[in-house]
């Protein structure tokens, strides 16, 4: 059954049953568990991947792309710590833009089309080279517990594949079902059956289960649209990769935008009763983020067009993905609606949208390495975990194989901070917070967005990529020495003068259009929200020799730099707060304003430092704030 | 802002805390005393004390005789039992009215103790109010000014903010706050799908926070006035009869007079109340040239007290010519023709007294009264802030001042911690608020 046989296997025959071991077996091989898999077996640990089927290892069974705002940031994280998904997306992409190019390197988001069928056969491929790596087909519908600790997973066929760390990314898999309509089927995706039996042993394992519930919608044959009345979606001119792995990448194909007519609003009023989002047939939650177009019609009733974007599936075949028209509505007032939008009107249906409900573990029961804080050695990521999106799955299978392996191998760890990148930010927000629906990453849920742009995530994280042996030494030197470049550059605007003489004035006035009254340095002028970056690399020092890249980071981080500055001490103060120690008969009930759960929390817990505080549950930065404020209060008298 | 109390009822099931006694009543011997008790358990500690109470039907009152933990009689008391979550602290709760002997509260809450309960710290039952969600922190500084009320117009602004009125507007600027914040994180996250966010709709945003803020610092003078009272300030040249007005309005003889000029040296101040508004009156030195040291400093504090008068009154004594060469006009000064008892002639439009005969005394009251309620009557819901409440309004003020010059993704930055300013008075901010309204305020797709 395996693919290729580790160099750590054993067979061994129990009572006729097969029982063979690996030091971490993943279930599941979708984006979660190709990162999980892979960074374990890189580390040097041996892996089984258990899945349902070989054929379907990396697919992308919604939106054939990768990355965007906050999901482009994560991806050029984990690229930077030595993941694989950028590298993928880059192989596979057809078309490249950045999204928020006009705004500050902040927010820049990194979005690429891509190839899906060959998206996934690259995972397949890297995944059937891969060392230390093997994978079985076949259903895991029970966690192996042995001494209180995971130590394997029994398949449907009674065989146990037994590992000393186990990773759950079942994605939507746990208990799918999917709705077409009145049409109610078993599955996890389209065409696919689920996993039915490994909810029942979490639940006997004591672990709390929701149900979500996600959608996707239909696909278009190519050949049916009238592209005459659509409106082209070009890349960006000067296409960026995602990985510091790929030297280049090329447009190839073009995406389309249409608009709904409001006559869509009748068709779909008059047959709400029959999706199952309203009619009560589902009851699991879904992402406000990405409703469906019943969703919106119901919750946007005044907006008289909404925007569809028709995206390749593949370079060449003739798929074609309505992004904006997600919906669970039966087939034939699917038809209605997508023939109704100008340009689809002979539309013909690849495949009907559908909605899907799952089952998640509430993630307050998984701690920061992602391991369920009740069984030890049982590790969770992606969608069992209550996120949505390829990237949100792949971060966390990274982390979730990252801490398995280093658990194994006796090495550090990995978790990273809220400042540190929106791994962390996503990390922290699952394992804190409660989320009534599908878990999807924003640059506004990170308090220090300023610090964790696109441009900054190799000198953020590159040295932890290095650290676990996923990223070569010398990739790091030339990553560093562009980043110590354009500090250099930066410093060197912020120290050159500029005297407003009649010689310099009229210089500005002819070439930047600004007058130059007080003096100022180079940093000030380009702080300003007027002056273009591209006429004054002309003229400022060090800027011309820069790439357009480079010249707009370090003209960005000139315009964050007050900012940043005041942010970073607020952080420097918070940082040395963390070592005050908090003593052990601390009054929490002499602060006024404490809510009773973070009262209770702190009592209960008796954190040492304000650092073991805001570790725990529930803390929120203003509780922090009034505990430091007691707390160094308490210390001056 | 009162929150749902349901977390009031998980604390009070879960049991955390323990359970704390005090008298509410001032100390000493008086007809009636009353004595709290709060915390989980309550209910066994009651039956201790009086084995018979019913504390299976809350809020009502009823006649119950009290016993010490032998079971010799105490007192007969009035007990209301309370259930959480509805009661004061949100926990469960008892309160018995006896005897305000202060032998009788002794044997009470040491009986309570000896059977388990924690004598209260001071403000804990307010604190426990705050904790478990049944008022925010500006709602609890009020109790202690209720209770501290003086005048009627203390009583009234204590009254309205323990209402929840000042909350009110510090949730409704917080409010307004979040869906700016969300028109920009819009406009950051999800352009792409149509959340285009043009900069008019931003400058009005901003231009509608700014304002709110700016009206709630308004009220900070009044605030002020209404907390210490306002300052009536008594200036004129020296024998003017400013001392003699000072004890007239007291109605007692605080300050020394004589027929000597420049008798007055240092600053003199007296609380007075005037129909409800408190006022605190203050006396000067006679403004001349000096003639020692002492007399010069009494006259530089004169000046001091004149700058940061509420009401100035400016008194011209009817011998010396009694004419007024106003600097000022405006409803902050009140040129007052004095000593009118000794000359014959009067000035039309310019108000006379005599504090021999009283004359015109009655109307200057009215006068001072006119002034000094006037910008209170226009306050809008009876709310002014603080000290502490006006110190994190400037700080958030200065947050969003320069917002609409700078990138969208710093001036994000810049109104949350504005927003967190504003938390550190009230209560804290969740972020899924943002979100909320991002999403309730967008159309977004995928």
């Amino acid at each position: 059954m395996s693919s290729r046989p580790s160099s750590r296997l054993f067979v061994l025959v129990n009572e006729g049953v097969a029982v063979r071991k690996w030091d971490v077996v993943v279930v599941g091989a979708g984006h979660a568990g190709i990162e999980a898999a892979m960074v374990t077996a890189r580390m040097g640990a041996t892996v089984c991947i258990v899945t349902l089927s070989r054929d379907t290892i990396g697919q992308m069974p919604c939106n054939p792309a990768a990355g965007g705002i906050g999901k482009g940031h994560l991806i050029i994280e984990l690229d930077a710590l030595g993941g694989i998904q950028g590298w993928a997306a880059d192989r596979s992409g057809i078309q490249f833009r950045r999204l928020n190019a006009s705004r500050g390197p902040a927010v820049w988001g990194p979005r690429a089309q891509c190839d899906k069928e060959r998206y996934s056969q690259l995972m397949r491929r890297l995944v059937a080279r891969a060392r230390n790596m093997t994978v079985i087909e076949g259903e895991a519908r029970e966690i192996v517990i042995e001494k209180g600790r995971a130590s394997g997973v029994r398949l449907a066929s009674g065989e146990v594949i037994r590992g000393a760390c186990v990773i759950l990314t079942t994605g939507t898999f746990l208990g799918g079902v999917i709705h077409t309509g009145d049409d109610r089927q078993e599955g996890g995706r389209f065409g696919e059956r689920p996993s039915v039996g490994l909810g029942k042993s979490l639940r006997g394992l004591g672990l709390e289960l929701r149900r979500f519930k996600t959608g996707t919608p239909p696909r278009l044959h190519r050949r049916s649209i009238d592209y005459s009345k659509l409106e082209t979606q070009e890349g960006d001119d000067n296409p960026r990769p995602f990985s510091w792995r790929t030297r280049s990448v090329v447009n190839r194909a073009v995406c389309w935008v249409g608009r709904t007519p409001e006559m869509i609003r009748d068709i779909i009023k008059e047959n709400l009763d029959r999706s199952p989002l309203f009619s009560g047939r589902i009851d699991g939650v879904g992402p406000r983020y990405c409703p469906s177009i019943e969703d919106k019609i119901v919750r946007f009733p005044h907006h008289k067009e909404h925007t569809v974007f028709l995206e390749p599936e593949t370079l060449n075949g003739p798929s074609m993905y309505v992004n904006g028209l997600s919906t669970s509505l039966p087939a034939d007032i699917q038809e209605l609606v997508v023939r109704a939008v100008p340009g689809f009107e002979e539309a013909r249906f690849l495949r009907y949208g559908y909605a899907v409900e799952y089952d998640v573990v509430a993630p307050k029961q998984v701690g920061h390495d992602l391991q369920v804080s009740t069984v030890p050695g049982l590790y969770l990521a992606g969608q069992i975990m209550g996120t949505s999106g390829y990237e949100e799955a792949a971060a966390l299978g990274f982390i979730a194989g990252t801490n398995a392996a280093a658990s194994l191998l006796g090495a550090e760890g990995l978790r990273l901070g809220r400042e540190q990148a929106y791994i962390g930010v996503l990390v922290d927000d699952l394992v804190n917070r409660e989320h009534r629906e599908p878990y999807r990453i924003f640059t506004s849920r990170a308090e220090h967005r300023l610090l964790l742009g696109v441009d900054s995530a190799t000198e953020r994280l590159m040295a932890e990529g290095v650290r676990l042996g996923l990223v070569p030494t010398g990739v790091f030197h030339v990553e560093q020495e562009k980043w110590e470049r354009r500090r250099r550059v930066g410093l060197l605007l912020e120290s050159s003068a500029l005297s407003p003489n009649r010689l310099t004035r009229e210089q500005f006035r002819a070439s930047l259009g600004v007058e130059l009254r007080n003096p100022t340095t180079w940093a000030g002028i380009l702080r300003r929200q007027d002056i273009d970056d591209r006429q004054a690399a002309a003229l400022a020092p060090g800027l011309g020799a820069l790439s357009p890249e480079d010249r707009a980071i370090v003209v960005g981080q000139l315009r964050y730099s007050g900012y940043v500055e005041r942010h970073s001490r607020e952080r420097s103060r918070i940082e040395r707060l963390r070592h005050i120690p908090i003593p052990g008969d601390f009054s929490y009930q002499a602060i006024i304003g404490l809510s009773r759960e973070v009262l209770e929390e702190m009592e209960r817990v008796r954190p040492k430092t304000l650092a073991e505080a805001e570790r725990l549950a529930g803390i929120t930065p203003a509780a922090m704030a009034l505990i430091a404020g007691r707390l160094s209060a308490a210390r001056r008298e | 802002m009162v929150k749902d109390s349901s977390s009031g009822l998980s604390s009070a099931l879960s049991g955390g805390a323990d359970t704390i006694v005090a008298r509410a009543t001032a100390a000493g011997a008086c007809a009636l005393a009353v004595i709290r008790v709060s915390g989980p358990e309550t209910g066994r500690l009651a039956r201790v004390l009086c084995p018979k109470i019913d504390m299976e039907t809350p809020w009502r009152a009823a006649v119950v005789r009290l016993c010490d933990r032998s079971g010799g009689f105490l007192e007969t008391a009035v007990a209301i039992p309370y259930r959480a979550p509805k009661s004061y602290t949100g926990e469960d709760m008892l309160e018995l009215m006896v005897h305000g002997s202060p032998w009788i509260v002794d044997a009470v809450v040491g009986t309570m103790i000896s059977a388990g309960a924690r004598h209260a710290n001071p403000g804990e039952f307010t604190r426990r109010a705050v904790a478990n969600g049944k008022m925010d922190l500006v709602q609890a500084e009020a109790v202690n000014e209720v209770v501290h009320a003086e005048t009627a117009w203390q009583a009234r602004l204590a009254r309205e903010q323990l209402h929840g009125a000042l909350s009110r507007e510090f949730g409704a600027l917080k409010e307004e706050l979040i869906v700016f914040l969300a028109e920009i994180e819009g406009s950051l996250d999800f352009e792409e799908q149509g959340a285009v966010v043009n900069q008019e709709v931003l400058r009005k945003a901003h231009e509608g926070c700014v304002s709110r803020i700016d009206a709630l610092l308004d009220t900070t003078a009044v605030g002020v006035r209404v907390r210490e009272g306002a300052r009536v300030v008594i200036v004129g040249p020296p024998n003017s009869g400013k001392s003699t007005l000072f004890n007239a309005l007291l109605a007692r003889e605080r300050a020394i007079v004589t027929a000597a000029p420049g008798t007055t040296r240092d600053v003199l101040e007296a609380d007075l109340e005037i129909e409800g508004l408190p006022v605190i009156l203050v006396d000067t030195a006679g403004l001349r040239e000096a003639a020692d040291l002492a007399e010069a400093e009494g006259i530089r504090r004169a000046e001091q007290e004149e700058a940061r008068a509420d009401v100035i009154l400016a008194l011209h004594a009817a011998d010396e010519g009694g004419a007024p060469q106003s600097q000022e006009v405006g409803d902050r000064r009140l040129d007052i023709v004095s000593k009118v008892d000794l000359a014959n002639q009067r000035m039309d439009g310019i108000l006379a007294i005599s504090c021999v005969t009283g004359e015109g005394l009655d109307r200057l009251r009215e006068e001072i009264h006119r002034r000094v309620s006037e910008p209170m009557m226009s306050i809008t819901a009876g709310v002014a802030v603080n000290a502490r409440h006006a110190n994190a309004l400037v700080r958030a003020r200065e947050y969003l001042e320069g917002v609409l010059l700078v990138p969208r993704e710093v001036a994000a930055l810049e109104i949350r911690s504005g927003m967190m300013v504003l938390d550190e008075v009230l209560g804290e901010v969740d972020d899924e608020d943002v979100l909320e309204a991002v999403f309730s305020a967008f159309c977004v797709g995928k």
